[in-house]
């Protein structure tokens, strides 16, 4: 079985019996529907019609059923009302059917949903840089539409047919084995064609889903990008960007239909000729009087009966091949490996931290490179002491960003250790070193709540009290009283109805409040004004102590209280210190320290100038 | 994804004709396919009312006996129903294949639609809507609706003729039994009136639900790091599953309403048939003969199953209507800020001219000499007012600084000159015209804009620079590029100007990705320079030998500068500093220090106690 195959198969496990008792309520709401024309039949022929008229066993069977012909004579509402009994009967199975089936697709569907969702919250970030959001976005919606359609409808329908197909052979063998043979000589080129047609329909369809995947993201990217569009009035240019993809897509959803065109017109016409092979060759070794009239009526019902299913066959061949495509699509999410998965493989046994958490780091020549290009880090080296503060200093692009993240265990270091309180994070369970740590990423992620809800979101069981300090630290509360509705006022889509000063000190507030071993703010005052800046340092330096911190900045004046500094360039580090230490070096930190400090001059005349009275 | 972040419009009404009339409008491209479609579905009515007939005849001739079936007659039966199973063979393929034109295209018109009017909405509609909910308006909502509309129309026709044409012959053949098999109509109706109301309601809550798992879906990757860091993954599956179990429910809850739908409609149209049994069979010999009984019977059978097919469609219908309400709900919107009708006969008017040098599309000059602010105020939501009264004249030539505490209106007062909001109160000029009587897209791409969060475009480094304009040459990019010193990080990497950046960006660095939009923008060559913290996350030492870089640039034009840096904007013709949506103290760097006021403590503060450090030092 095919990878596809089998991940179909293991995703309906726990439904599979509710699959089975709504093909067995199909099938009975078929029968039952199948008797109600009979009725009248019966009714007609064996009791309304004269009485020396030659009718059928099975006829004159149902209208004894009913009470024989003289009951039924003078009370006719009777079969009405079997009727009636028959078809409440067979729409009562068909609601079970429904039922069964609806529950039974949905419930795979919602189970299909969720751990797409927490796979993708898992995939490490290696494989969410190379990702487009878009695509995946449709594989999540689109395609798991195009399962739970084949799970909804087909499913239950490949039951019935096969049953239908499967059935009136014997029957018909015992009857006429020359009859059967030419009954049946169709279907072989017919399931031949229908499963050439399936492999082509799997191929022109995944062309399809593809392209649906790239529109999707496209679409994805103007509207995420959408200010970008607007500064540059850029809107014709995503216009024709679009409509490319929209054309493709156009495109190659148009073959799907072609295609099926050829083969339903195909399929019906060799349907059409089976039946009237029945009939010919019927008729004429009836008139040869090789063939008893009766076989040759059961012959014509029966290849009416089943040359419907073979049709529906074509149907949900058609389907299944669209639902195998797109569960590929599925797959490719699922059968990527998870940050845990991927754990696993080097360490059976994750270590534990030692307690009490001291959030104490260290770096050991660590060197690391995104996939094959050049190196990011070179050979870095340094340590941290508990509740000591570390700053780090370099141009863009040295690998500021990069140390943070390669502590969090977004990935890992090509070579050398990286140590939190003395264990190798590597050896440690992702989620557990992360606990330790409470970041402000270089560009904050707020989620679509409130303002309360986003800060709130690291430590849920935060009460009010704790709330509003982690909110005042980091300045923020003052302004978040000014809004209407306070605490909570909806952020909007990645906390775009707030400033970015805003938004930066929502997250801050946010890992504050975690309470955490470690706090990490990678550039998370940039936004911020420098008296804000200054308070919210200030507010931060009462708690030293309390955390370990490594802040990256670059004003120096967010850094020159820290411990320790380190400054970066091109991933390696070329000087370390405290701030007067490198204030007396020379290097970059004493070059950029005299162009922040060369403002002064101004400030210089006018302090000194400050002492006196103002001439003018 | 909270349920009321979003702005969702409520749907009330019931089947709605007008709607529909809408929906129909951009099926008019499709109008002769759909009529082909029509006609198909008769011609296959008919023959396949034919194809029976001569079959009931080869076989009557067959059992009877009284005609010879030599191999010319079945030759013959043959030929005859070759020719018929060839047409209908020919028809479904026609049929199929005009559908599929009618569903590509109708879903490909609805998307391009809607995205030209996405390009269109300002920016106040995406403050409130999820990229999510939008997206699924463009796929799945659209190809819900799209895909209905052939079969739709081929059951339509269909069903009503069939329905139609044994209507008529159970009246021919007998009026009274017409009768008692109609009396079913009333309460079919009553149910599905019942029905109707409960299907629509359900389908909306599918469809809605289904945009809040998109948008989850969305929220998920793109904040997949943020998540990490908070180690929330269970509490967000937790989350996801209630958005889950709500289109679980939904979707039980439609399809269960369809399960007892259909089964009623069946059960009706053969209690129907009953009806006619039981009357045809009490007065048989009176008023009809037992031949005519038997015929209307064979009607009478036939008569429910066009009702149950269209009873099937029924319910699809409902759920299309949600899906059209909610596009129709996108594509009704009328953008607040767009050209005047004024503008736009003033723009026609002037493409019959020969462009004149110095004039704008919209007909007045071209160049921007002034804007100004006239009493404006501002509020995102009303009753936070963001800017009150605000007055400001600034002259192209001039760089204007705007500093202040967070939150306090910069980043508004640069999106209301680049018109992306509009004022309140008050007006914003232009050479001394209202911006509201000049053409948006002229004054759009006048801007050259970095935003406040850089975002560039998945793609390469050349191509996300080149955005700022298209027909630009490669050495233009790479000058803008040395311009603003990004030169240097891009050819240091492998791929130089080819460098793939991820999407957003998110393979550069923050400061790399700032450098980038800056180039993006210069190469513009724009007329309103505005860099929104442009250099925020780049460090003092590259900032400085940006600002040189562009210096001459600004040359000419107007530029706005917003930034907490001193450095960044201490040479700016003059410094606005604003606090709480007003101007409260203006001028050049040095008259500011000069007064003492706002602008120097909020410089002082970091610097005064570093000064004296620094003195103590040295
Ligand atoms: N799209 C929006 N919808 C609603 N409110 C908004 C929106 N954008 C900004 N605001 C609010 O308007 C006020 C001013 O925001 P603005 O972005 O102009 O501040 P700013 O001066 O640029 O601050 P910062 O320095 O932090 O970027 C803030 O209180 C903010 O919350
Ligand atoms: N996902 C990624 N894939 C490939 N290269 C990357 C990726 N992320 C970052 N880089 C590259 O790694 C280098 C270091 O990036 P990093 O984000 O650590 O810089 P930084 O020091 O934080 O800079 P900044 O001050 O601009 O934030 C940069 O050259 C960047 O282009
Ligand atoms: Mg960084
Ligand atoms: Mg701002």
């Amino acid at each position: 079985m095919t990878g596809k195959g089998k991940l179909l198969w293991q995703i309906t496990k726990g439904q599979r019996l509710r699959y089975l008792s709504a093909i067995a309520a199909l099938i009975a709401a078929s029968c039952f529907l199948y008797l109600v024309p009979l009725i009248p039949t019966a009714v007609l022929n064996g009791v309304l019609a004269d009485a020396d008229e030659q009718v059928s066993p099975f006829m004159a069977w149902i209208v004894d059923v009913m009470g024989g012909r003289a009951f039924v004579i003078s009370h006719l509402w009777v079969p009405a009302a079997v009727i009636a009994a028959l078809a409440v009967t067979a729409g009562g199975f068909t609601y079970l059917r429904g039922r069964w089936s609806a529950i039974a697709s949905e419930s795979i569907i919602r189970r299909l949903r969720n751990r797409l969702y927490d796979h993708l919250q898992h995939l490490p970030c290696s494989y969410h840089d190379k990702a487009e959001t878009g695509d995946h976005v449709q594989r999540c919606t689109s395609d798991v539409e195009t399962v739970r359609l084949f799970l909804s409808m087909q499913i239950v329908e490949i039951g019935r047919a096969l049953v239908m197909l499967i059935v009136p052979i014997p029957l018909m063998y015992m009857l006429d084995a020359r009859m059967t043979i030419v009954s049946l000589v169709v279907i072989p080129p017919i399931v031949a064609f229908a499963l050439i047609f399936f492999t082509k329909v799997k191929s022109a369809f995944k062309d399809a889903d593809e392209a649906e995947g790239k529109m999707t993201s496209t679409l994805q990217e103007n509207l995420t990008g959408i200010r970008v569009v607007r500064a540059f009035a850029r809107q014709d240019f995503e216009t024709k960007k679009f409509q490319e993809k929209n054309a493709t897509h156009r495109g190659l959803d148009y073959r799907l239909y072609y295609l099926m065109a050829w083969y339903w017109a195909t399929s019906d016409f060799l349907c059409f000729t089976q039946k009237a092979l029945v009939v010919c060759a019927g008729a004429y070794w009836l008139w040869q009087g090789e063939l008893a009239v009766g076989t040759f009526y059961f012959f014509l019902s029966a290849v009416s009966m089943f040359i419907w299913p073979v049709r529906m066959m074509g149907r949900i061949l058609t389907d299944l091949g669209k639902a195998l495509v797109a569960l590929g699509r599925i797959e490719e999410i699922l059968t990527s490996q998870t940050e845990a998965q991927i754990d696993a493989q080097q360490v059976t046994e994750p270590a534990l931290l030692p307690e009490p958490r001291r959030g104490e780091i260290t770096f050991d020549h660590v060197r690391f490179a995104h996939g094959t290009s050049e190196d990011v880090l070179c050979d870095v080296s340094f340590r941290v002491e508990p509740g000591q503060t570390l700053a780090l200093l370099g141009p863009s692009g040295a690998g500021k960003s990069t140390i943070i993240h390669l502590l969090l265990r977004f990935y890992d270091a090509d070579a050398g250790t990286i140590r939190l309180d003395g264990a190798d994070i590597t050896q440690l369970d992702r989620m557990t070193v992360r606990r330790q740590i409470a970041s402000v990423l270089q560009e904050p992620f707020l989620y679509s709540k409130t303002i309360g809800e986003n800060i709130k979101i690291g430590r849920t069981t935060a009460n009010e009290d704790e709330t509003t300090e982690a909110a005042v630290t980091a300045c923020l509360h003052e302004s978040i009283e000014e809004f209407d509705k306070g605490y909570d006022t909806l952020v909007g889509e990645r906390g775009v109805t707030l400033s970015g000063g805003q938004r930066q000190r929502v997250a801050l507030a946010r890992a504050i409040l975690q309470k955490p071993a470690v706090l990490i703010l990678d550039d998370a005052l940039s936004a911020v004004d420098t008296e804000t800046e200054t308070l919210i340092i200030d507010a931060l330096r009462k708690r030293r102590g309390r955390h370990t911190t490594i802040v990256i900045a670059h004003r120096l004046s967010t850094l020159r209280h820290a411990d320790h500094v380190i400054v970066l360039d091109q991933g390696r580090i070329v000087q370390t210190g405290t701030h007067e230490k490198l204030v007396a070096e020379e290097g970059r930190y004493r070059r950029l320290w005299s162009i922040q400090t060369s403002l002064q001059e101004d400030f210089g005349k006018q302090l000194t100038s400050a002492a006196h009275p103002r001439t003018q | 994804m909270t349920d009321d972040a979003i702005h969702e419009e409520e749907y009330k009404s019931r089947l709605d004709l007008r709607l529909w009339k809408r929906v129909i409008q951009h099926a008019r491209p499709y109008a002769w396919h759909l009529v082909g479609l029509g006609l198909s579905g008769l011609a296959l009515a008919l023959i396949e009312a034919l194809l029976p007939l001569i079959t009931a005849w080869i076989i009557d001739a067959a059992t009877d006996g009284t005609v010879e079936v030599g191999e010319s007659n079945l030759m013959l039966y043959a030929g005859i129903y070759a020719v018929l199973v060839v047409s209908i063979c020919i028809i479904i393929w026609a049929f199929i294949i005009m559908a599929g034109k009618v569903a590509t295209g109708l879903a490909f018109d609805i998307r391009r639609k809607s995205f030209i009017k996405l390009q269109q909405l300002p920016f106040s509609y995406y403050d409130h809507r999820a990229v999510g909910w939008l997206m699924s308006r463009l796929t799945s909502d659209c190809t819900r609706l799209s895909s209905l509309f052939p079969w739709l129309t081929l059951d339509l026709v269909w069903g009503t003729f069939t329905l139609g044409s044994v209507t008529a012959v159970m009246f021919v053949l007998n009026w009274q039994l017409a009768l008692a098999v109609l009396t079913i109509v009333p309460p079919l109706t009553v149910i599905s009136v019942y029905f109707q109301h409960k299907l629509l309601h359900s389908s909306r809550a599918v469809r809605k639900a289904n945009s809040q798992l998109t948008a989850s879906f969305n929220e998920c990757i793109m904040g997949a790091r943020t998540t990490k860091t908070l180690v929330r993954e269970t509490e967000n599956l937790r989350e996801f599953d209630e958005t889950s179990g709500g289109m679980y429910r939904h979707s039980v809850r439609n399809a269960l309403q369809s399960a007892v739908y259909l089964p009623i409609v069946i059960s009706l149209g053969s209690i129907g048939a009953g009806l006619a049994l039981w009357r045809g069979g009490v007065s048989l010999g009176e008023s009809i003969t037992l031949g005519t009984l038997i015929a209307f019977m064979q009607y009478a059978a036939m008569f429910y199953i066009p009702i149950q097919e269209l009873a099937r469609r029924f319910t699809d219908v409902q759920m299309a209507q949600a899906a059209a309400e909610r596009i129709q709900g996108l594509l009704d919107t009328e953008p607040d800020i767009r050209d005047s009708d004024e503008v736009l006969a003033r723009i026609e008017e002037q493409k019959q001219h020969d462009p004149r040098p110095g004039i704008a599309i919209d007909g007045h000059a071209a160049r921007i000499e002034r804007i100004e602010f006239e009493h404006v105020a501002f509020a995102y939501k009303d009753g936070e007012a963001v800017l009150k009264d605000f007055d400001l004249t600034v002259r192209a030539g001039e760089t204007i600084a705007l500093v202040g505490a967070t939150g306090g209106g910069k980043s508004t007062i640069v999106s209301l000159v680049c018109r992306f909001y509009e004022p309140t109160e008050g007006r914003i000029l232009i050479n001394g015209v209202d911006y509201r009587e000049r053409s948006l897209h002229w004054l759009q791409s006048n801007l050259g804009m970095v935003l406040q969060s850089p975002h560039l475009f998945s793609g390469t480094i050349r191509d996300n620079i080149r955005y700022g304009r298209l027909d630009a040459s490669d050495e233009a990019v790479m000058e803008a590029a040395r311009l603003v010193n990004a030169h240097d990080f891009i050819t240091a990497s492998e791929n130089g100007y080819d460098t793939q950046v991820g999407e957003g960006g998110g393979r550069l660095s923050t400061g790399q990705k700032q450098l980038v939009s800056l180039a993006r923008a210069v190469l513009a060559d724009p007329q309103i320079f505005v860099m929104d913290e442009a250099t925020s996350s780049v460090d003092t030492e590259t900032e400085q030998l940006i600002q040189t870089g562009i210096e001459r640039m600004l040359e000419g034009r107007i530029s706005f500068v917003i930034a907490h840096r001193l450095s960044t904007i201490r040479g700016a013709d003059r410094i606005l500093v604003i606090d709480a949506g007003r101007i409260i103290e203006a001028g050049t760097h040095g008259e500011l220090i000069e007064r003492r006021g706002r602008y120097f403590d909020l410089y002082t503060s970091q610097f005064a106690k570093e000064r004296e450090e620094f003195v103590l030092q040295t």
